[in-house]
């Protein structure tokens, strides 16, 4: 009589306790993300509702920063550089980073070097990697024309024509995200049964055939997830571009992406209310290229 | 134990005696400036002012000139203003306007020693709000072995916009990848510099001049050198790899150089000893864009009786001399620039003789919104689209637009 007393006691005091912890885990992390998250966030769009430029307080005047906003050619050029920036290297980033994890799936001799190699330039600083990347697209003395040189080829001016600017700081990012997209797919790929490829084998399925019907719809949600990441880190893209694609460029206007911009007005123009709006827009644009990606999981993406 | 811990704190009550007995308490005050090459000269200085004053640590912070405004700002905003900064001419208003600089009045200072263009630099209201520490001009380099295996006699102060124009023409030779005269896409150490040798202007009390004819017909002179006279390289190679390196690479036979870039163009060894500095060629008058910066301190510093005292030390006449022999910049202090100049054994005093008939780099408090729009300008002239009454037009729209509010 006396246990069955104590024991519903001591188990609320041990649920309660085992609640207490949980939130008192979790606490640092939630209490980071609003801090520095989530209250920025709702910050920001407070921030595009006034004008403030330099040290003078700000001043609210509604929606008429997305007035100027839409009316802005520059911005809208931005906008197109932007999401042309993100249909060059998502595509051609991810189908890389595919085909080079499904290489890699395979039990070859010095699997993990090649891996580390693949992942190093995600250790570099994105500085480093400009600088580098710079001289070897340098049009005169640079690595990659001497090499078409030896063709016969006249290379182009890689990072002052304004059609092969965005271009070149497209192939810069590819080579360095690769490495991280291709962790994770393999990642995918080695949760992929062998029984299906044996099975396909004994129907007499050559590379191609196991590749198409077989990898890629088993390693779909592993591919949506590294789809999704690029999609929001192509729009977010600035390091490359502010390093590379300076004022007077005359590549300029064709190579400015949003977030470029938003540089400009917050920290050279001091325009703070404006360069929230443009923060704002941005996050919009990613948020409908994510819900529409989202509609095309459900078709698209098998979850067994 | 409850002994040793009454002993220690009873020592502890010590403490704040010893710290009585010491005549000034120890200070660290910081000083923020960009350009590392002018770090061994501001060393010097702190050095020298803690050698008399041993109590004041001078903590120095170098950050590049791209990200110096950018911090500033942001310290500026979080109330954390370095005690002692550089101060340029084109941020002093904006910085003086929030009330983040130390009012430098009481200081009483005199003023004499330096260009009344500098000084006056940073007053506003009546009120001083930084010392002057150097000023910068425009010169012509030219590199010396390009002239000599043409057989052109050096540059001198007889020349004008022609003879810029036929020695730069005389001198390009496209096979050699040598080109007479660089047209970058450079205001100050640019076209700004022709604007007012022809008589023109670029902005006056928040009014622009890129209308006016005198303005757009320097611009077009500028602009033809390279469109028609084909003596520069393009805009897209100036992106490759700058004016000023290629100037250093031997690649460029003229280009207007600020004396800012002295001391790194005299560490590169490729051209150090190779090229000479003449006074700008005249226009419909002489003129050379002139800068000048400034130490000024932080309102809310919490030593400002030290910061005060260090600002007064950097104006006095050691400190330039120490800044002239770290090869820092020009000093303000007159009859120090010697100092600089004997460093060097080329004809460094051009910067100096220029000061007569210098012109205050153009600024306005509202000058960064539309700075973009004027290297935009110059872009579209250079590339071709766009005339240079159009784009000069465009762009005279856009500072009115801007200025007004």
């Amino acid at each position: 009589m006396t246990t069955a007393k104590i024991v519903p006691r001591r188990r609320s005091r041990l649920l309660r306790s085992e609640w207490a912890w949980a939130y008192l885990l979790i606490a640092p992390t939630i209490i980071g993300l609003c801090i520095l998250n989530i209250y920025p966030f709702f910050n920001s769009i407070w921030l595009s509702l006034q004008k403030m430029q330099g040290l003078t307080p700000a001043k609210y005047i509604g929606i008429k920063n997305y007035q100027t906003l839409f009316a802005d050619k520059l911005v809208m050029q931005a906008t197109w550089n932007t999401l042309y920036f993100m249909l060059l290297t998502v595509p051609v980033g991810v189908f890389l980073a595919l085909i080079m994890a499904t290489l890699l799936n395979n039990n070859i001799r010095g699997r993990d070097i090649y891996r580390g190699i693949y992942f190093l330039p995600l250790v570099v600083a994105p500085a480093a990697i400009a600088m580098v990347w710079r001289w070897m697209f340098n049009a005169e003395n640079g690595i990659i024309n001497q090499f078409l040189g030896l063709f016969g080829i006249a290379g182009p001016n890689w990072l002052s024509d304004p059609n092969t600017a965005l271009v070149s700081c497209a192939i810069i990012t590819i080579w360095s995200s690769i490495g991280y997209d291709l962790v994770l797919l393999l990642a995918g790929l080695q949760s992929i049964p062998q029984n299906y490829y044996e099975a396909c084998e004994i129907d007499g399925a050559g590379p191609l055939r196991k590749f198409f019907h077989i990898t890629v719809p088993l390693v779909s949600p592993t591919l949506f997830f590294v789809t999704v990441l690029r999609v929001m880190s192509a729009i977010k893209v600035f390091d490359v571009i502010y390093m590379l694609i300076k004022d007077s460029n005359p590549a300029f206007n064709k190579g400015v992406s949003l977030m470029v911009l938003f540089y400009r007005e917050a920290f050279v123009k001091f325009n703070k209310g404006y360069a929230s709006a443009i923060v704002m827009w941005s996050f919009v644009i990613i948020g409908v290229l994510t819900a529409i990606q989202f509609i095309a999981e459900k078709k698209l993406v098998n979850y067994d | 134990m409850k002994k040793l811990l009454s002993v220690l704190l009873a020592l502890m009550l010590f403490l704040p005696a010893m710290q009585v007995a010491f005549a000034d308490a120890p200070v660290t005050i910081t000083f923020a400036f960009w350009d590392t090459n002018q770090e061994p000269g501001m060393r010097a200085i702190a050095d020298a002012y803690t050698a008399k004053h041993p109590n004041v640590t001078v903590e120095t912070q170098v950050t590049p000139w791209t990200e110096y405004w950018t911090k500033l700002e942001a310290a500026a905003m979080g109330g954390e203003l370095p005690d002692v900064m550089w101060m340029h001419a084109n941020q002093i208003t904006k910085y003086a306007e929030a009330g983040a600089l130390l009012d430098l009045n009481d200081l009483n200072y005199d003023y004499s020693p330096y260009p009344e263009g500098v000084t006056s630099l940073y007053v506003m209201n009546d009120v001083h709000y930084a010392i002057p520490k150097d000023y910068d001009t425009i010169a012509l380099a030219y590199n010396k072995e390009i002239f000599d295996a043409a057989g052109v006699p050096y540059p001198d102060d007889t020349w004008d916009w022609a003879k810029l124009r036929e020695v730069s023409i005389k001198l390009t030779n496209k096979d050699k990848g040598i080109y007479g005269f660089g047209v970058a896409n450079t205001d100050q150490s640019g076209y700004h510099n022709f604007i007012y040798q022809n008589g023109g202007f670029v902005i006056k009390d928040g009014v622009a001049g890129y209308d006016q004819a005198a303005t757009q017909e320097a611009i077009q002179f500028y602009a033809d050198l390279y469109l028609k006279d084909g003596v520069s390289p393009s805009p897209e190679s100036f992106t490759d790899m700058s004016a000023d390196d290629q100037f250093c690479a031997g690649k460029l036979a003229m280009l207007y150089v600020g004396s800012w870039m002295m001391s790194s163009y005299t560490q590169n060894e490729m051209i150090n000893g190779k090229f000479d500095l003449a006074v700008l060629p005249k226009g419909k008058v002489r003129a050379s864009i002139y800068n000048g910066l400034g130490y000024a301190g932080a309102a809310n510093t919490k030593n400002p009786a030290v910061v005060k005292d260090f600002l007064a030390f950097c104006g006095t006449e050691e400190a330039n001399i120490l800044q002239a022999k770290a090869k820092a910049a020009i000093p303000a202090y007159k009859g120090t620039e010697h100092y600089f100049s004997d460093q060097f054994n080329f004809n460094i005093k051009c910067y100096s003789d220029m000061i007569e008939y210098g012109v205050q780099s153009p600024f306005s408090p509202r000058k960064s919104l539309w700075y973009d729009a004027q290297t935009e300008m110059m872009t579209s002239i250079l590339s071709g689209q766009a005339t240079v009454a159009d784009a000069c037009n465009a762009l005279q729209a856009t500072i009115t637009e801007a200025e007004a509010g």
